[in-house]
């Protein structure tokens, strides 16, 4: 039984071949990509489930200060029953970039006891910064557990109120909300040493855009 | 009503299929078969149109046919063959009685239940326009309703008395280029209903117009225009149904709503066209753009529509929030059995500041169906402080349907906050088990729970149109279970 454990980190500018993962009975998968500031790039991941009892995990976050543009595009298919998929990418948008986040679950007529969850986040700081979420969901079989959540917004005011009345300063008190807001995304990460690098470098990226 | 009464109100439908299947045998005016600009000309003449309105239908002919039929709906669209339609349609006018109404009419109408006299009905008292075929046949309450200056009547009238009104925001809302069908609509559109109502008026009654496509080999292009002043507030309501026939027929309509400043307007719509038999023959194409535009601040339109009938849906009614301070709802419960098709959601464009809006959509799928979501929330760079909430559940019935979810949102706005959810799911075994052990049956509790599930927004229709959108669920549903 394979066992696939991918991280992108996506910080020089370059486009990712498309990721195709397909995954046999009761094979697991984890994809995990970051992309950093500065960086415009095309990030197409495709997920085919071909035997019963596989699951795939996909996060990602993004963090864009200037004139970015960064394409998100997953296409998970469920084509045999009783499989398990997880999307969950979370994201914020400075400057002028343009972001956008094409997501897609399909599962085949037959496919019964299929999970399939997606979430996408996302933070616009900026006047002229732009988000487009497309998640979509195409959906043939009737015994199944389907749900995606999509947002766009800023960050809230009230915590930000809240830290600042215990003595917060306000540039802290937003970067703290932002890694909060990006935080889970890295949960996925096995390795601590790696998580923590990975945190680390995050956190850089959050400090820079403010 | 006792329980007794509602539940054999519930059998009684549930035991009959599209009730509204029948023909009426009157004689009838058409034009010949195909489209071209005699036709357009000839359907200009026949209802006695100014130049003007001419000239916007041939500009419109133009446009349309350089444009290509949309495919990107997830749609099983049959070709359709835009010269083998008839455009107009009407009822002989009898010439010994020009002024009463064809008691064949008058019985068809009685048939479905719409009042064409005037007279109290179950919930109050409601004007209704009835339009059979390309022209309206009745307008009920106009006297009562002209008193406090609404006018409501047929639009071809409304061309020929309000002129300078129907000019003025005809195509206003929906420009003539603005989509495949909403150009075919305004070369060739027949008759629908015209609504003005004043500054400051709360129209006393619900307005509904009730669309009935009769003769064969025809389609239905009906249009209706709404303006709401400021201040004004008004309740509409939109019914139609068709006859069962192997073919399919085309209906094209374009809705347009104006919403001035701190006006309010509830479009609520039960659509029952024919859906085609249990194998997919036949049955409505229903290709219909509504839209609307909260104009002035703090504007507000509310749709809820139940979508039952047609063999394919094709249908996004949106708005245009352009007036700070506006908001928009968009309520709908949209069902497909056997073979129909449904692609039908909303567009909300926030344009003003602090407009908000909010979108919840049930839809149902059973047998071999397929029902898709489709919606747009545009955040434009204006839209500061605007907030979009869009909800979006399905309930699979059967193990060959299909039920779809495309959402997109588009935000350039710090401020604006867009949330979407959508959740995907059946009806449990444990909630029948449950119905089954106290006596239901299964079809009757298939019925009670999607009831249940579709709630929020049958809760949000006129009291009447609740009572009919309950029924109508159930009988879409017949045959899905066991």
């Amino acid at each position: 039984m394979k066992e696939y454990r991918r991280i992108y980190v996506v910080d020089s500018p370059e486009s990712l071949p498309e990721d195709h993962i397909v995954l046999g009975a009761g094979e697991k998968a984890s994809v995990t990509f970051l992309v950093f500031p500065g960086v415009s790039v095309d990030i197409p991941v495709a997920v085919d489930f071909t035997g019963e009892g596989a699951e795939v995990s996909l996060r990602g976050i993004y963090v864009c200060k200037g004139g970015e543009k960064v394409n998100i595009r997953t296409d998970v298919r469920h084509n045999v029953p009783g499989c398990v998929s997880d999307q969950l990418v979370n994201g914020i948008a400075a400057g002028d970039a343009h972001v956008t986040f094409n997501g897609k679950i399909v599962v085949a007529h037959g496919a019964q006891k299929t999970q399939a969850y997606q979430s996408n986040h996302n933070v616009v700081l900026s006047a002229s910064a732009k988000v487009d979420t497309k998640p979509q969901l195409e959906i043939y079989a009737d015994d199944v557990k389907c749900s995606h959540g999509a947002t766009v917004g800023s960050l809230n005011e009230d915590e930000q109120f809240y830290m600042r009345s215990r003595g917060i300063p306000e540039a802290e008190a937003k970067v703290l909300q932002m890694i909060s807001f990006l935080a889970p995304v890295l949960d996925d990460i096995e390795d601590a040493s790696r998580k923590e690098e990975l945190s680390a470098k995050v956190e850089e990226a959050i400090r820079s855009i403010l | 009503m006792d329980i007794q009464e509602e539940n054999k109100i519930i059998k009684d439908f549930t035991s009959q299929e599209y009730k509204e299947g029948f023909v009426t045998d009157v004689e009838q005016v058409f034009v010949p078969k195909g489209l071209n600009e005699d036709i357009i000309r000839t359907i200009s003449r026949l209802k006695e149109e100014p130049q003007w309105l001419l000239d916007f239908r041939l500009d419109a002919f133009r446009r349309w046919q350089k444009m290509p039929m949309p495919t990107w709906g997830h749609l099983d669209m049959p070709e359709i063959d835009f010269q083998d339609i008839i455009y107009y349609a009407a009822p002989k006018k009898d010439k010994d009685r020009p002024k009463e109404i064809d008691p064949e009419l008058e019985k068809t109408f009685e048939k479905l239940g719409i009042p064409i006299r005037e007279r109290e009905a179950l919930a109050g008292v409601v004007a209704v326009d009835a339009v059979f075929d390309s022209v309206s046949v009745a307008t009920t309450f106009r006297k009562t309703l002209a008193e406090k200056g609404i006018i409501f009547c047929p639009f071809s009238e409304a061309v020929r008395e309000h002129g300078d009104l129907v000019r003025k925001y005809l195509a206003s809302v929906v420009p003539v280029g603005d989509n495949f069908y909403a150009a075919l609509n305004s070369a060739v559109f027949s008759d629908g209903s015209f609504c003005y109502i004043p500054k400051g008026v709360k129209c006393p009654m619900d307005l509904s117009s009730y669309f009935r496509i009769n003769a064969s080999g025809t389609g239905q292009f009906e249009r209706t225009l709404i303006v709401a002043e400021e201040g004004s507030s008004l309740s509409y309501m939109e019914g139609c149904t068709a006859p069962m026939r192997d073919e399919n027929q085309l209906h094209a309509a374009v809705v347009e709503i104006v919403v001035e400043k701190d006006a309010d307007v509830r479009y609520s719509t039960v659509q029952n066209w024919y859906p085609g038999d249990a194998m997919g023959r036949g049955g409505i194409l229903n290709l219909v753009t509504k839209r609307g535009i909260c104009k002035g601040e703090g504007a507000h339109l509310s749709w809820t529509q139940v979508e039952t009938g047609s063999a394919i849906t094709w249908k996004y009614p949106s708005t245009i929030l352009k007036g700070d301070y506006s908001s928009s709802e968009f309520y709908s419960v949209a069902v497909t059995n056997n073979y129909q098709q449904a692609d039908t959601g909303t567009k909300m464009i926030h344009i003003g500041r602090g407009t908000r809006s909010r979108i919840v959509s049930k839809g149902i799928s059973a047998g071999h169906s397929q029902n898709s979501y489709r919606g747009l929330v545009k955040m434009l760079p204006g839209a500061t402080g605007a907030r979009n909430f869009s909800q979006c559940d399905s309930l699979l019935i059967g193990s060959d349907c299909g039920a779809h979810t495309f959402p997109d949102i588009q935000s350039a706005n710090p401020d604006a906050v867009v949330e979407h959810e959508a959740t995907t799911s059946k009806i449990s075994e444990d909630q029948l088990f449950y119905c089954n052990q106290r006596g239901i049956d299964p079809e009757d509790a298939v019925g009670l729970i999607v009831n249940g599930y579709a709630k929020e927004v049958l809760s949000r229709l006129p009291m009447e149109f609740a009572v009919e959108a309950q029924k109508l669920l159930q009988v879409s549903l017949e045959g899905s279970v066991g």
